[in-house]
């Protein structure tokens, strides 16, 4: 089959439902992600948002075995396990990493021995650790839109701030800003993102819509500006593209959009210097 | 009479369970320079720290322009935009992309929230006056990591000049430059002085600086052990008050800035 008929056909079954809101969640996960991505790389936070993916398995696993509705455990778990862990990351005198890296291993074990009690999720384990974004339901894709309105209109109207926020605490905090609350506000949408995105891409998977966009973003941006708008809209691209890729190729969409995402940070690394070899 | 745009009463902030400083007063008029002396481990930055309400304290009364500094270390946002604060080595992580101009600006803006746009043309106008005050507006769009120790000076020079302001605070902002760069500075810093009628308010380990540029100093060494012009504060006996009998001040006959 000529490439054009493959092409043809991967384009056929974004007439399906459940294909157009894998691509409307996938944009919405990317933009957000992409959105506040580019100040957790720019705070090193990014091993807080590995550590959130997996301590989500955690709230999963007790919903599944209390016999609630791990959907609606995800959110309200996620936020309170990100306010506990960024608790524990100013009182205590541990290094980040180190302590962050005993908060998700520790999770990850409990959760699967969690799991290992029900029955039902035996063998399963694949649906949680990679998501499924063709599982997609409207309920969620509502949820995402909100989730990506409320950031974009935090990140907007405090933009200034959070950017002397970023650059120098110190004199964020001389010029009057609560720098506490703002820290808060930061982890718990963070927190929501996590939970908001685990169906559609996994516990193992999510942090690097938050991560990879952003940082291909930096490679290519000099002003802090165009680092957020192009975190995030490299985190759309690289979702309508992975999904494209999916569908072409019958791959798992979810690894596909993070595949797409390191070509994207590749080509990030390669473009400039090309460019600086050139002239 | 000058204004009082900085008065300390009785002062007591704790670290770690001991008083760093304990029982402080003092006051700051317009259009003076105040430097703040003592050995390391004084309590100088945690004074600076506790003005800005960067750090909490125990005890006492701290008033900006008239105004009362809360416990929660709050200021209404007109009073804030009237101080400006030079950390000492400004720390940046120099993977953050930042031009010169975004980073000025940030002087410039009143914190809080507003639309990402707002402000636009009078924040470039701002930006564009104060960096040419300190002949760096030639640095404009390159990223404030590839500036030099000199330039990164000019440029916090700039931040706090993009807005009028009342109150400067200065925590060793010199610190990390050579010989030159310190001269170039503190003349830079003196003529805006003058124009701008700042009252300066910096931290120094620097006391022949402090003899020739400022107008009173305090000593510090956890209390405040003397106050008074720079004659007086840095006499010999006042100053083995601030850093011990054993300390034995070496006055620099070469340096002129």
């Amino acid at each position: 089959m000529s490439i054009a008929a493959e092409l043809s056909r991967a384009l056929e079954l974004f007439e399906f439902p459940f294909m157009q809101r894998a691509l409307i969640g996938g944009v919405f996960t990317g933009l957000t992600g992409g959105l506040l991505g580019s100040f957790t790389i720019l705070r090193q936070l990014s091993f807080f948002s590995d550590a959130l993916g997996h301590s989500a398995l955690l709230g999963i696993s007790f919903a599944f075995l209390l016999g609630l509705n791990p959907s609606a455990i995800i959110l309200p778990f996620a936020v309170i396990f990100a306010l506990v862990v960024m608790f524990l990351l100013e009182r205590t005198h541990l290094w980040t990493d180190a302590l962050l890296n005993i908060i998700y291993s520790s999770s990850l074990a409990v959760a699967l021995i969690v799991l290992s009690f029900v029955g039902q999720y035996k063998g399963g384990i694949n649906h949680l650790l990679f998501g499924d974004i063709l599982a997609i339901r409207n309920a969620d894709l509502i949820l995402s839109a909100v989730l990506f309105c409320l950031c974009t209109a935090f990140i907007g109207l405090t933009l200034r701030t959070q950017m002397l926020l970023t650059i120098n605490e110190p004199m964020a905090i001389a010029r009057g800003v609560p720098v506490a609350t703002y820290r808060t506000i930061f982890i718990v949408l963070l927190a929501l993102l996590v939970g908001v995105s685990i169906k559609a891409i996994g516990v193992l998977l999510v942090s690097a819509f938050i991560v990879i966009p952003a940082c291909a973003a930096r490679l290519l941006s000099r002003t802090f500006t165009h680092h957020i708008v192009a975190s995030a809209g490299l985190g759309a691209i690289s979702a309508i593209l992975g999904i494209l890729l999916s569908a072409l190729f019958n791959l798992p969409s979810g690894p596909s959009i993070v595949v797409m995402q390191l070509a994207i940070f590749c080509l990030a690394i390669v473009v400039p210097t090309a460019q600086r070899l050139a002239l | 009479m000058s204004e009082t745009v900085l008065a300390i009463e009785q002062l007591t902030v704790y670290r770690d369970n001991y008083a760093a400083v304990q029982d402080v007063s003092f006051s700051l008029t317009a259009g003076t320079d105040t430097a703040v002396v003592g050995p390391n481990g004084a309590g100088k930055s945690t004074l600076i720290q506790a003005i800005l309400g960067i750090f909490p304290r125990q005890k006492g009364q701290i008033f900006v322009l008239g105004q009362p500094l809360s416990q929660q270390g709050k200021l209404t946002a007109e009073v804030r935009q009237s101080i400006a604060y030079l950390p000492q080595n400004f720390p940046f992580d120099r993977r953050i992309p930042m031009t010169v101009a975004e980073f000025v600006g940030l002087g410039w803006d009143r914190l809080g929230l507003q639309l990402p746009w707002a402000g636009r043309k009078p924040r470039r106008k701002a930006v564009r006056e104060a960096l040419s005050r300190v002949e760096a507006w030639h640095l404009c769009h390159q990223p404030i990591s590839s500036l030099s120790g000199g330039e990164i000076k000019r440029v916090l020079l700039a931040y706090c000049l993009v807005r009028p302001r009342r109150l400067l605070i200065l925590d060793e902002a010199p610190a990390g430059l050579d010989v030159r760069g310190e001269s170039e500075f503190y003349q830079l810093l003196y003529e805006l002085k003058q124009e701008q009628g700042w009252a300066i308010l910096q931290v120094s380990h620097d006391l022949d600086m402090v003899r020739r540029h400022c107008d009173r100093a305090l000593c510090l060494n956890q209390t405040l052990r003397c106050q008074g012009t720079p004659e007086v504060a840095l006499s010999s006996s006042n100053l083995s008050l601030t850093y011990g009998s054993e300390f034995v001040p070496y006055h620099h006959t070469c340096r002129d800035y």
